[in-house]
């Protein structure tokens, strides 16, 4: 059966079947969700109108046998930063979409009464809307276990929680992973949970039936290609063995493990927050290493479990062991764990939250460290007092609120761990992304790294977290443009160039760019706060002072070196 | 002489510098022979108890060293290539 898209429009509560365009074949993800949105939806539009559109878009491999490739974008204007969003996710909806040949669902318009709750349903026999209600203000997990009774067990739920119907900021888009389908994956930055939850939109369910793996148009060079592939990752360091949270003690090292609302970029609770407690916990507490979604290698994702052996949260990742731990002075892992769990159930991204909870602390108006009161306005969130409703839109409501000056952000949205200070090119990527201070664009863990080259650093790895984030492929797989190029040529049966790949990662930017410039963006925009420009950080006392012609270079397409190809992704 | 491959967290001390060829016999001389080159590199390798650091992995000549990794041999025309497991999250 040929690919198609499934169209919503939640003004009439009618969903249409749409042949996927065949010019958009090695479209998906995140440069589908940028082509669709500067193609239908207006750039100056209310974020959380009915004007806005929320894009779900599989990644274009997800579905097949390559490994680690079934991450499923979501996008749309994001009511935190007022320009584009992606934000991509693992478990197991986008590998479910791609085996029934749904590349992509559209979200358009906005039910007349706001109280109502919907709920896409999704199967090999087509889409339709049913009324929800029943869901409405469930926590994520409470939604979950519901829906599991209700559905097929091959369903796969794409959700929101309180936090999205309330249409707060931060909050997120969850999917359900593989082994005990826990909306424990997220969709996080920006507030896409809040599109969702503007129109309405309380679950998506997929259930695939017995939709089987898409096959590549060679497909014995498919099937070589993706055993190749696998046998060389697990050949090599496996980096990510022991998950993300691993990383805390190198950050820490390199000053970029912010804490206490940035004033510092090491903690002087390095030692229990680091990740390897999470490890020994798994000999006595249980828990332990899975994969998200089907088909993955890297296994990145712990299951951590509490003192009573029971399971809490999955993943408890580096940024938020940094952002809801060492950022708020919190010491111990176990409480970071509870405050992720907290974070799930609500709906709400953990970086957001925790860089606010970060400067409500910073402002006085909660003692650094006190997880308990922490837990404890996450917990009365839904009641929608003004406090829970400042940390629930992020970072800089959280100032206005407070009334508190430093505010480290870049449009809008907080910063990940990673701090541009002693990382500045990672600075200028902040500065350049259409999508805010997102990790995720294009890190770069270089503190060495001369300023001439910032600006090809930044579009360099940009350009190929774009490609990436388009291909489904997990960033932490760490492909770069010519395996990408090799996968796609395997599934569309002729050979993909390098300029080709190049030229696609360079237009999904630059589509993504012309959306923030007709939302009114500027090169004004293109700044952090000021806290980050003027109070030093770490032995070098390092502040983020870029020039900003260096800054302005990224938007010129360079020509690219070899290395743009061999470049691994890196979020 | 061996050649050690800094890799990109780790250039700060080396101000940019990805390669460097230096004297010595063993992998642990080799780095020895980078801190004095570019002073305050080795912290990043070693831990306090002049251990490799768990999330620091080590190969020469693209194997992975596993064993006594200090005490492993270098010849002139070997590599070594530190791998730094930081990224994302």
């Amino acid at each position: 059966m040929a690919d198609r898209m499934i169209c919503v429009d939640m003004t009439t509560e009618t969903v249409e079947l749409k042949p996927f365009p065949q010019k958009w074949q090695m479209l998906g993800g995140r440069g589908l969700s940028a082509k669709i949105l500067l193609d239908e939806c207006n750039p100056k539009c209310d974020a959380l109108g009915p004007e806005n559109v929320l894009v779900l878009a599989p990644g274009v491999l997800s579905g097949t046998a390559a490994p680690t490739s079934g991450r499923l974008s979501v996008g749309g204007k994001s009511p935190l930063t007022g320009g584009i969003k992606e934000a991509n996710t693992g478990g197991q909806p986008g590998q479910h979409l791609m085996k029934l040949g749904y590349r992509v669902i559209v979200v358009k318009g906005k039910p007349k009464d706001a109280n109502k709750r919907f709920a896409l349903e999704v199967t090999a026999e087509g889409a339709k809307l049913v009324p929800a209600d029943e869901f409405k203000g469930l926590l994520n997990y409470t939604l979950c276990d519901r829906l599991h009774t209700k559905y097929p067990k091959t369903t796969s739920f794409i959700t929101i929680g309180p936090a999205g119907e309330m249409q707060l900021k931060g909050s997120s888009v969850a999917t359900t992973d593989q082994d005990n389908r826990y909306p424990a994956r997220h969709a996080a930055r920006g507030g896409l949970g809040a599109v969702m939850g503007s129109k309405g939109l309380k679950y998506v369910a997929v259930d695939p039936g017995r939709a089987s793996v898409v096959q590549g148009a060679d497909k014995k060079k498919f099937n070589e290609l993706c055993k190749e592939y696998s046998q060389a990752y697990l050949a090599g360091p496996l980096m990510f063995k022991h998950g993300t949270s691993s990383v805390v003690p190198v950050a820490n090292m390199l000053h970029t493990f912010p804490h206490k609302n940035r004033t510092s970029g090491q903690s002087p609770d390095v030692k229990t927050l680091d990740g390897a407690r999470i490890v020994e916990s798994f000999d006595t507490l249980g828990g332990g290493m899975h994969n998200c979604m089907t088909g993955c290698i890297v296994k990145c994702s712990n299951i951590v479990h509490g003192e009573d052996g029971k399971y809490v949260t999955s993943a408890l990742e580096f940024e938020t062991l940094t952002l809801l731990g060492s950022n708020c002075a919190v010491a111990k892992w176990q409480d970071v764990a509870d405050l992720d769990r907290l974070c799930d159930e609500l709906g709400i991204d953990t970086i957001e939250t925790g860089a606010a909870l970060g400067v409500l602390m910073d402002a006085g108006q909660m003692q650094w460290g006190d997880a308990e009161a922490m837990k404890a306005l996450l917990r009365d969130l839904p009641n929608g007092s003004e406090r829970g409703k400042a940390i629930g839109n992020g970072v800089v409501a959280t100032g206005k609120h407070t009334g508190h000056k430093r505010i480290p952000h870049g449009k809008g949205q907080s910063l990940p761990a990673w701090d541009p200070r002693p990382l500045k090119a990672t600075g200028v990527t902040y500065c350049t992304s259409a999508m805010g201070a997102d990790h995720t664009a294009g890190l770069i863990i270089n503190p060495g790294l001369p300023q001439d080259k910032f600006a090809y650093e930044s579009q360099k790895v940009q350009l190929v977290n774009a490609v990436c984030d388009s291909s489904g492929f997990c960033q932490f797989l760490q492909p770069n443009l010519d395996n990408i190029r090799a996968f796609y040529g395997a599934l569309v049966g002729r050979e993909v160039t390098r300029e080709e790949i190049h030229g696609q990662g360079w237009q999904t930017l630059c589509d993504e760019w012309e959306f923030n410039k007709r939302a009114g963006f500027s090169a004004e925009d293109d700044v952090l706060s000021e806290c980050l420009m003027q109070d030093p950080i770490g032995p070098a006392k390092a502040v983020f002072d870029v020039p900003a012609e260096i800054i302005a270079a990224v938007y010129t397409r360079m020509t690219p070196g070899e290395d743009m190809f061999t470049a691994k992704a890196s979020g | 002489m061996p050649s050690v491959r800094i890799p990109p967290p780790y250039r700060g001390p080396s101000l940019g510098a990805a390669e460097v060829d230096v004297s010595g016999a063993t992998i642990g001389e080799c780095l020895e022979a980078v801190e004095r080159k570019y002073p305050g590199f080795l912290a990043q390798v070693l831990d306090d108890d002049g251990n490799v650091h768990r999330f620091v992995k080590l190969f020469k000549n693209g194997e992975h060293v596993l064993r006594d990794p200090l005490r492993t041999t270098l010849a002139s025309a070997d590599d070594l290539e530190i791998i730094a497991a930081i990224a994302g999250g």
